[in-house]
């Protein structure tokens, strides 16, 4: 116990002075993302509308943006250069950005420019502090369990700004959800301002990694490793689990109308129509991982491939149709813009017209 | 310079033996031609001996180090780490294509395994490194739900059935590996060849001409291959010293033909056979013990000092010719031909050993040139000149002294020497010559040089450092070579053109976080370089395993702060790319590949290269340049543009205290150097017009083109000041220079580019550019001695200093 103290003690040192702990470096949570013309052509893994306007976030706190559906990217101003992995805009101007070393970052221009809101290190002492608070009102169930609980979270808190969040979903631009690995969630209700752990409030005991979070309807789903796909009820404000048929990891989950879809590892892609008790296998026919996915128009579904394929529905997802690339590189994320399709990969950003 | 114009007093006819005082003459004189049948002995025996030496020792090599500065920090950066830099250092890439058909003919791949199996048997090639679709360092990797799985590309026991081929064909593609090991369009595969600097058994250096030869027979066999039409194309260094040194032993076929035209311009001159073979004789001799030499010191030949022997040869007829004349002379008038022998050694050794100085200058220099091979040259090249003062300057008068001259060419000889004393029988060039001492014709003359001068500045601004074409530019664009290289760029992803920044850090320090965000920091600024088509390192293998043991996903493509996630990546990467860092993980190269070598491209690179390392530096992490073939590349230019600008600094400075010490006149010194530079700025305009770059072969040239044309200013002025100092005015003087020495300076002109003007058809590019380039130095130079000397002889030497 004096030991992990310790421990914990000296990380939480060398986070807060970098420099002394590696002469001459700087750490990335320190650096603003450096201007390039490159931005728009390394790997993006994020993608969201902002009105009319294409943000794209990726490696090492490039972020940009088109107002052209994608004929010409300007970059962002980035007070980090994390590696970016997700980006959520609910309206036109407010947006919010997630990724590695527990950054989540706020634009409320528009995707323009943007500010820190949180960081890897200060993920940890925020979830232990409201954990801890809850467990000393009793909200964490009998001490035991709140023991068991406050010891595990403690564990994965003193990792500090090794956890990633994965994934960001605002419904408006006050309410918001992220999520990260070993079960990393936190919950705004005031466009994040304070963040709110809910760590104690997930149907995940194993503490797998939480890949995406989505609202469908009135509905808000997360996927996660191991074919873990939580819903949240909103009465008892928590996540419950729900059971699908496939045991592989899903990296994304979408909907449209009715339906909902959830996709992941070797193509395997799940559709219900009955806010996830019954679930049917999409007929891909492809074999490699889909890792993201939009909505758009009226009925309209889109899917893309580690492969860098297209999988474009115009029925809710009830049938998809498989569209090769001629030059495939990895895809991230798609979104569609009017009649333009934009995918996000290891080569940046790529417009073509959709199907 | 020349003396022919001493009075002939003090050398009286003699033409009988016995009235000779044989102790006459300095202790040389005396030791040499009173010693005569030992000291032909002696050199016949020294001749044998070297010659049994240079055919028997006398190896064709250009290694690797030779070629480049190997004391420039970047290099010496590189050859303390290339141990530790599997893949960057000397390698070979052996591609082999199909004509019709895929790779997944069945015949095919046979085939290329065998081509594999020699080529991993083969003297000299790191078998631990080859790399190719038959070896299990190629492999693929895939995501399933149970985790991370992979294996080697070619499938376990393939036989070549329509299942393995399919295997074959899935395996390539989640491999990933189309455009580095398999050709963009599938008709080809590559094999990835490193060699190793020293014979493992013998400790002896790689024979690159036999490595040359085993992969021109294995291409020859292989492309015989029954059912199945197959081309091997190979590239890298080994394969490009090995076509040198072929084409260096075609030019030396060459030196047969210079010898043959050097004979008949000697022949043309004195118009006697048995002069003219001996003179060849002991130019040849001379060439002999030079070789001979260079072999006895243990210096191999290469693509540089192979044309040493042409020089030496060339240098050797003009000198002889002029003893020949002096000898013809005196036995013209009657005396004996010992005597005249004697007179000639008498008149001429000193003049010679001068001369020979001068043209030591120029080759001297290039021992400031820090590339081994450059300074080899300039040794070998002065033994040669060493070799000369014998062979020319004392054999070939002891020589002389028996064989004598054809009586009627030394009645000729005399003639026209009292002709031209005459004032009579000087042919229209030489009367035409003597009118630049005329105001009018100088000034026309001087404005002609102003305006060539002014437009050679303009054009020679354009001048680049390095190597301005694709490919190898050594060797001819339409050569094989070239050829091969046009198509593996064409057909693979990364260009051959590599800089590599080495980072360095104690032990097991290469995966740790801060260090990979350091090296990711770097690969990312190099990327921002025009140029630069993208970045290879450690962290990028490692951010795809980190994906790849998280199922794959691109958000994990990152470099994790978590140690166990980074040391998983090395371990895995130490399988997949061990090239990419070294066993104990303290060397780890960040590989640019440039769109190109030309030098703006790699000053770029360098620069950025430079900036981060000095912004970066930290306790535990060093930046060094530079490794690949771009960063050695980057070195050299370097080296050649600090060496380009020395080199001229030190020839000029040389030529102008040995005019100086000669002539004891600054203004003297201008008239001779003047048409010197002026030379140089056009050859500096003709290497733009020919596209041709400042670059290691073109160092040489414009040493030797000044160092070697000052002959002709020397020569002339002695003549002329000698005479006006007697109180003869300007255009007497140099009237007399002319006739005098005019003759001799378009001989020693002619016969210098003789010895060159064989390179231009050197199947080796740069050989060909120095031909070109040395020839018209020694053409222009004559003239411009011829024409700029008078003119400027008009403003600066009215009066005699």
């Amino acid at each position: 116990m004096f030991l992990h103290r310790v421990r914990r003690a000296l990380v939480a040192l060398a986070f807060m002075s970098p420099a002394l702990a590696f002469a001459g470096f700087t750490d990335v949570l320190d650096t603003p993302a450096s201007a390039s013309p490159l931005a728009s052509k390394g790997l993006l893994n994020g993608l969201a509308l902002a009105g009319k306007r294409i943000v794209a976030v990726g490696q090492r706190g490039q972020i940009v943006y088109s107002d052209d559906a994608g004929a010409s990217w300007r970059q962002a101003s980035v007070p980090v250069a994390s590696d970016l992995v997700a980006v959520s805009f609910p309206t036109p101007q407010q947006g919010w950005a997630v990724g590695h070393d527990g950054v989540v970052l706020h634009s409320s221009d528009g995707g323009a420019t943007w500010a820190r809101q949180l960081d890897g290190r200060r993920v940890g002492p925020l979830m232990m502090e409201q954990l801890r608070a809850r467990a000393a009102r009793g909200e964490l169930g009998s001490s035991a369990d709140a023991a068991a609980l406050i010891e595990e979270a403690a564990r994965i808190a003193a990792q500090g700004a090794e956890n990633p969040f994965l994934d960001v979903w605002f419904a408006d631009e006050h309410n918001g959800f992220i999520v990260g690995a070993f079960n990393l969630i936190f919950r705004t209700t005031d466009g994040g301002k304070t963040w709110v752990s809910w760590f104690d409030r997930t149907e995940n005991p194993d503490r797998l990694h939480l890949y995406a979070v989505r609202g469908v309807g009135t509905d808000v789903y997360i996927a996660g490793e191991q074919g873990l796909l939580l819903k949240l009820d909103r009465e008892a404000d928590r996540f419950h689990v729900l059971a699908t048929p496939y045991k592989g990891t899903y990296f994304g989950v979408i909907g449209s109308g009715d339906a909902v879809v959830v996709y992941g590892l070797r193509g395997n892609a799940y559709r219900s129509t009955d806010g996830g008790t019954h679930w049917q296998a999409i007929d891909t026919g492809i074999q490699e991982g889909l890792t993201g996915s939009t909505a758009f128009g009226a009925q309209g579904l889109a899917l893309v491939s580690q492969a860098g394929n297209l999988l474009v529905s115009r029925d809710d997802g009830a049938h998809f149709t498989l569209y090769r690339q001629p030059k495939p590189v990895p895809a991230s994320a798609v979104a569609v813009v009017g009649d333009a399709t934009v995918i996000a990969g290891a080569l940046g950003v790529k417009t073509q017209a959709s199907h | 310079m020349n003396v022919e114009t001493m009075s002939l007093d003090r050398m009286p006819v003699v033409g009988a033996l016995h009235e000779f005082d044989t102790n006459s003459g300095n202790v040389l004189e005396r030791l040499v031609f009173n010693h005569r049948f030992a000291m032909m002995l002696v050199c016949a025996l020294a001749t044998v001996l070297l010659g049994w030496v240079a055919v028997t020792r006398l190896s064709f090599n250009a290694s690797f180090e030779k070629m480049i500065p190997s004391n420039h920090p970047y290099i010496r950066h590189y050859l303390e780490n290339a141990n530790e830099l599997r893949g960057l250092g000397n390698s070979l890439r052996v591609v082999v294509s199909v004509d019709d058909g895929s790779i997944f003919d069945p015949k095919y791949q046979e085939a290329l395994k065998k081509i594999n199996d020699e080529l991993f048997l083969t003297r000299g090639v790191d078998r631990a490194g080859l790399k190719s679709l038959w070896t299990p360092a190629v492999r693929w990797t895939e995501v399933t739900e149970e985790g991370f799985r992979g294996g080697p590309v070619m499938p376990d026991n393939y036989d070549g059935s329509p299942q393995h081929t399919a295997q074959l064909k899935l395996n390539i593609a989640r491999a990933g590996i189309v455009g580095r090991f398999v050709g963009n369009d599938f008709k080809s595969s590559m094999i990835f060849v490193p060699l190793l600097s020293k014979d493992p058994e013998t400790g002896a250096a790689i024979d690159y001409r036999a490595l040359s030869h085993t992969l021109d027979d294995l291409r020859s066999r292989y492309e015989a291959t029954p059912g199945v039409k197959i081309h091997l194309h190979v590239i890298g260094f080994a394969k490009l010293v090995g076509d040198l040194i072929d084409g260096l032993v075609k030019v030396m076929g060459f030196f047969a033909i210079a010898a043959l035209i050097a004979m008949l311009v000697i022949y043309g001159y004195t118009r006697c056979v048995r002069s003219t073979a001996l003179v060849i004789l002991c130019s040849v001799v001379a060439v002999v013990w030079q070789l001979g030499l260079v072999a006895l010191l243990g210096f191999a030949l290469d693509p540089f000092s192979v044309l040493v022997p042409f020089l030496i040869f060339a240098i050797g007829v003009s000198h002889g010719a002029q003893k020949m004349n002096g000898i013809m002379q005196d036995i013209g008038r009657g005396t004996h031909r010992l005597v005249a022998a004697r007179y000639t050694f008498r008149r001429l050794f000193l003049a010679g050993v001068t001369a020979l100085l001068a043209d030591a200058v120029g080759f001297g220099v290039l021992m400031l040139i820090d590339i081994p091979v450059i300074k080899d040259l300039a040794l070998t090249a002065s033994i040669g000149v060493a070799v000369l003062i014998f062979t020319n300057l004392l054999l070939l008068p002891v020589l002389l002294s028996f064989s004598g001259v054809d009586p009627v060419a030394a009645q000729r000889s005399l003639r026209s020497e009292r002709e031209r004393a005459e004032g009579r029988g000087t042919g229209v060039v030489w009367q035409v010559l003597e009118r630049f001492t005329t105001r009018r014709w100088a000034v026309a003359a001087l404005g002609v040089a102003a305006v060539l001068a002014g437009a050679g500045l303009m054009v020679s601004k354009h001048l680049k450092i390095g190597d301005l074409e694709r490919g190898a530019p050594e060797l001819r664009a339409d050569s094989r070579y070239n050829r091969d290289n046009a198509y593996i760029t064409g057909n693979y992803s990364l260009s051959s053109d590599m800089f590599a920044v080495i980072v360095k850090t104690p032990a097991e320090g290469c995966l740790k976080y801060v260090t990979l965000v350091e090296a990711d920091r770097l690969a990312w600024a190099l990327r921002q370089v025009p140029g630069v088509q993208t970045t290879i390192f450690l962290g990028d293998a490692v951010r795809q395993i980190t994906a790849g043991s998280y199922e794959g996903s691109p958000k994990w493509l990152t470099i994790s702060r978590n140690q166990d996630v980074l040391n998983y990546g090395a371990q895995q990467a130490s399988v997949n790319n061990p090239d990419l860092f070294n066993n104990a993980c303290s060397v780890m190269p960040v590989i640019a590949y440039l769109s190109d070598h030309r030098a703006e491209t790699l000053d770029r690179v360098v620069a950025a290269a430079e900036a981060f390392a000095g912004s970066h530096a930290g306790t535990g992490r060093e930046y060094l340049l530079a490794a690949g073939t771009a960063g050695i590349e980057a070195a050299t230019n370097i080296v050649v543009r600090q060496a380009d600008r020395t080199m001229l600094f030190y020839v000029y400075g040389a030529v102008i205290v040995l005019c100086f010490i000669t002539f004891r006149s600054w203004r003297a010194v201008v008239v001779a150097v003047v048409p010197l530079m002026l030379t140089s700025i056009l050859c500096e305009a003709l290497m733009v017009a020919l596209g041709i770059g400042v670059k290691v072969a073109t160092l040489p040239v414009i040493a030797l083109g000044v160092g070697i044309g000052v002959d002709y200013a020397l020569y002339l002025l002695s003549i002329q000041l000698a005479q006006q100092r007697a109180g003869v005015p300007l255009e007497d003087a140099y009237r007399h220079a002319v006739q005098f020495t005019g003759k001799v300076v378009a001989l020693v002109g002619v016969t210098l580019a003789a010895g060159v003007v064989t390179w231009a058809f050197s199947p080796i590019k740069f050989q060909g550019d120095m031909g070109i380039l040395l020839t018209f130095m020694f053409l222009w130079n004559m003239v411009g001695a011829l024409v700029l000397i008078p003119a400027l002889s008009h403003f600066l030497l009215r009066k005699a200093t």
